[in-house]
């Protein structure tokens, strides 16, 4: 899909900057509208923290931010992702009520369509081009808002960590893993 | 090679070693002294009491993680199990990283092991500026020498690792001041796995070192209780309220568990001793407590050089340089010491802050990449308050850190000799962890551009590993929370020993200053209650 170049503008019309809070009021509103209850807000099967419309979202974005992921075949990819989310999932599950609260705030942003719409110019998370999550990636990141640079960093950051802890990633960082004179010692 | 954790045998032979998790109905638990906290202050607090022959009972929130869990050496289940929130805390609003540990040994278990006495300015500083006695240099000296002692604290006498001999060769080139590193290990390795928990215990934290001789004198081990309130009536505290953790680590199993002490002291560090004292409403008629959170506010830089560097491995601090700490005394323009973080994968990418095709780039450039960082010295003058701790709706901690333009002066001026001593040192390119900040691939190209850069959250990256104050010591009820002694001013028998005395931050990485400290007021402490 293509971006949306005049979302920005909307976006900074609103006036949204200056905390989630009159965003979520809307988001509250719509969802509401749009017949998301309650149901909706428990942790995916087999999640501590995620929601399903988080493992779509973070699905969408990983590759985005890790395009070491784009050359895998299908299946592999998947697979990466999968350990990626469950790495993701562990690290959030420990996030005390303020932070879990302030993320909970900008997921379910990102989850209602409309909003996603005009602050992201992102559509529908599995239909989204890698190039249209990177734009939407780099304008929250060089927003004059601090909360869009917040929102920016974080799914950047989250996603990025959670990755590159993955054994399987280490041929992409370079790191040749434990040291293999102590890890052999300490292991014997 | 078979590495003893400790703990097994220690507890075979006797240990009482308590996992709330385990427990199934409610508990008393009684002691004379019950310390909250099993950190740099509690750890050593229950040493020296226990063997002065006081019957301690050591709490910790977190879970008991011995070598034996470290042997694999590995990032995720290190930030998983042994840091505050999975290594992933932060300030209220998101934009500075706390790192912190959350497991028996507290932040010592999982620290880079530098370890520097306080410097005699900041002594000077507290001894003038806040009514604080009994810690002049000369009256510190004793202390620092016993726990250096104590903990086989000594200048690491081994090379620095490619990744500390940058910031050696910068300083060399540029002719400003560096120095070696003293450490807290005991037969090391040189790995660089300080931060995952030492898999050889060579690292002399508290989980080895001052833990087990308490639990050798009769001491007791509670871990993953996390103490809720201390009960207080008349001046006193009258005992203490704790939730026992399921096997999570995190989620409360519904077993309560009562601690009756004569004496309580709280070493949960900055932002977990506040937090308690809050949550149990103590006296603070002055509304000073949470107040000063001190934190080292840390800026970095990236630098890729020509030769490997490997930043992973090798031990992970060797070299420093205070070329920039007390240029301008200690209250005038901020001071910052500058250091060399390792540099894993995992972290190391949320470091770079960085996605798509310059990840990619960067991430594989990592075994040539060095970073430097600044610890900025704040809280030293009016324009430099720090932060302040609250509560969130369920008890939690709520960390509030602002920037003041003192602050981020001192953070640009840092961005600046860091680079430079990149370039000196050799790089090919080197970016400040700053949004707007791309490589520059000279130090006047930098020198220029760093000098525009906007300095607000979110686009300067913010870390912080040492969390300070908050219940700061001062002989003057009006300006602290506790006495010199860590005595609280309104509670006779409650004592802080942790970083969250500390009435400024330490100019420093600051365990060993909190290791003299703690052993210094435990000991006085020791004497008192003995009487």
């Amino acid at each position: 899909m293509t971006i949306e170049s005049n979302a920005l503008a909307r976006r900074d019309f609103l006036k949204v900057g200056a905390g989630f809070s009159l965003a979520l009021t809307l988001a509250g509103t719509l969802g509401a509208l749009s017949g998301c209850g309650e149901a909706a807000k428990l942790p995916a099967k087999s999640y501590a923290f995620l929601q399903e419309g988080d493992l779509q979202l973070f699905s969408a974005l990983a590759p985005a931010v890790v395009i070491d992921l784009l050359p895998l075949d299908a299946a592999q990819r998947s697979a990466r992702i999968g350990d990626l989310l469950r790495n993701l999932d562990g690290t959030l599950s420990t996030l005390d009520l303020a932070a879990r609260q302030e993320l909970r705030k900008l997921l379910d942003l990102l989850a209602v369509a409309p909003l996603r719409y005009l602050l992201t110019g992102v559509g529908a998370w599995n239909q989204a081009s890698i190039e249209s999550l990177q734009a939407f990636l780099a304008r929250w990141r060089s927003s004059r808002f601090a909360t869009f640079n917040a929102g920016g960093n974080v799914l950047v950051k989250l996603i990025s960590a959670s990755y590159y802890v993955l054994p399987a990633s280490w041929p992409a960082s370079g790191y040749p893993g434990p040291l293999a004179h102590m890890y052999k010692a300490v292991n014997a | 090679m078979a590495i003893s954790d400790i703990y097994t045998e220690g507890i075979a032979s006797g240990w009482k070693v308590i996992d709330a998790a385990n427990l199934n109905s409610a508990q008393t638990l009684e002691a004379d002294v019950a310390i909250i906290g099993s950190g740099a202050g509690g750890g050593v607090t229950a040493e020296i009491l226990s063997l002065a022959g006081l019957k301690v009972v050591l709490i910790e929130e977190g879970a008991l993680r011995t070598s034996d869990s470290f042997k694999d050496m590995d990032e995720a289940r290190a930030y998983r199990e042994l840091y505050q929130e999975a290594a992933t805390r932060a300030t209220s609003d998101g934009a500075i990283s706390v790192l912190q540990g959350r497991t028996v040994g507290g932040t010592t278990t999982v620290n880079w092991t530098s370890s520097f006495r306080t410097p005699a300015p900041t002594l000077q500083h507290w001894a003038a500026q806040h009514e604080v006695v009994g810690h002049s240099v000369a009256e510190m000296k004793p202390w620092f020498e016993k726990m250096e002692e104590r903990l086989s604290i000594a200048p690491w006498d081994t090379a620095p690792n490619a990744n500390n001999s940058v910031l050696k060769r910068g300083c060399d080139a540029l002719g400003w001041e560096s120095h070696v590193i003293p450490r807290n290990v005991k037969g090391c390795w040189d790995s660089g796995y300080c931060g995952f928990g030492c898999p050889v215990n060579a690292k002399q934290s508290m989980l080895v070192s001052t833990i087990p001789v308490a639990l050798q004198h009769g001491a007791t081990l509670v871990h993953r209780l996390r103490v809720r309130q201390l009960q207080h009536a008349a001046g006193k505290i009258t005992g203490a309220v704790g939730e026992a953790l399921s096997s999570d680590g995190r989620t409360p199993s519904g077993v309560a568990v009562t601690i009756r002490a004569r004496h309580f002291i709280a070493a949960g560090g900055a932002i977990n001793t506040p937090a308690l004292l809050l949550r149990s409403q103590l006296p603070d008629p002055h509304q000073l407590l949470g107040k000063r959170t001190l934190i080292h506010p840390v800026v970095l830089t990236l630098a890729t050089m020509p030769e490997r560097i490997d930043p992973f491995y090798g031990t992970p601090q060797s070299i420093a340089s205070d070329h920039f700490q007390w240029k301008d005394g200690a209250t005038g323009a901020m001071g910052y010491k500058i250091e060399v973080p390792p540099i894993f994968a995992g972290l190391g990418s949320a470091v770079l802050n960085v996605f798509g095709e310059a990840l990619r780039k960067e991430i594989a450039a990592l075994p040539y990449t060095n970073s430097l960082l600044a610890l900025l010295r704040d809280g030293f003058v009016a324009q430099s308050e720090g932060g302040s701790v609250r509560l969130a709706a369920d008890g939690s901690p709520i960390l509030d850190y602002d920037l003041t333009d003192y602050v981020w002066d001192g953070a640009r001026r840092a961005y600046l000799s860091m680079v430079e001593a990149q370039f000196a040192a050799g790089a090919k390119q080197v970016r400040p962890g700053h949004l707007d900040a791309p490589y520059y691939a000279s130090w006047n190209e930098a020198r220029q551009a760093i000098k525009e850069l906007p300095m607000k959250k979110f686009r300067a990256s913010l870390f912080t590993a040492h969390l300070m104050g908050g219940c700061g010591m001062s002989e003057n009820a009006t300006r602290g929370v506790v006495n010199s002694r860590g005595t609280h001013h309104q509670i006779a028998n409650l004592s802080v020993m942790d970083g969250s005395v500390f009435p400024t931050s330490i100019g420093a990485n600051p365990q060993l200053s909190i290791y003299a400290l703690s052993a210094q007021n435990a000991s006085a402490l020791a004497q008192e209650l003995r009487r």
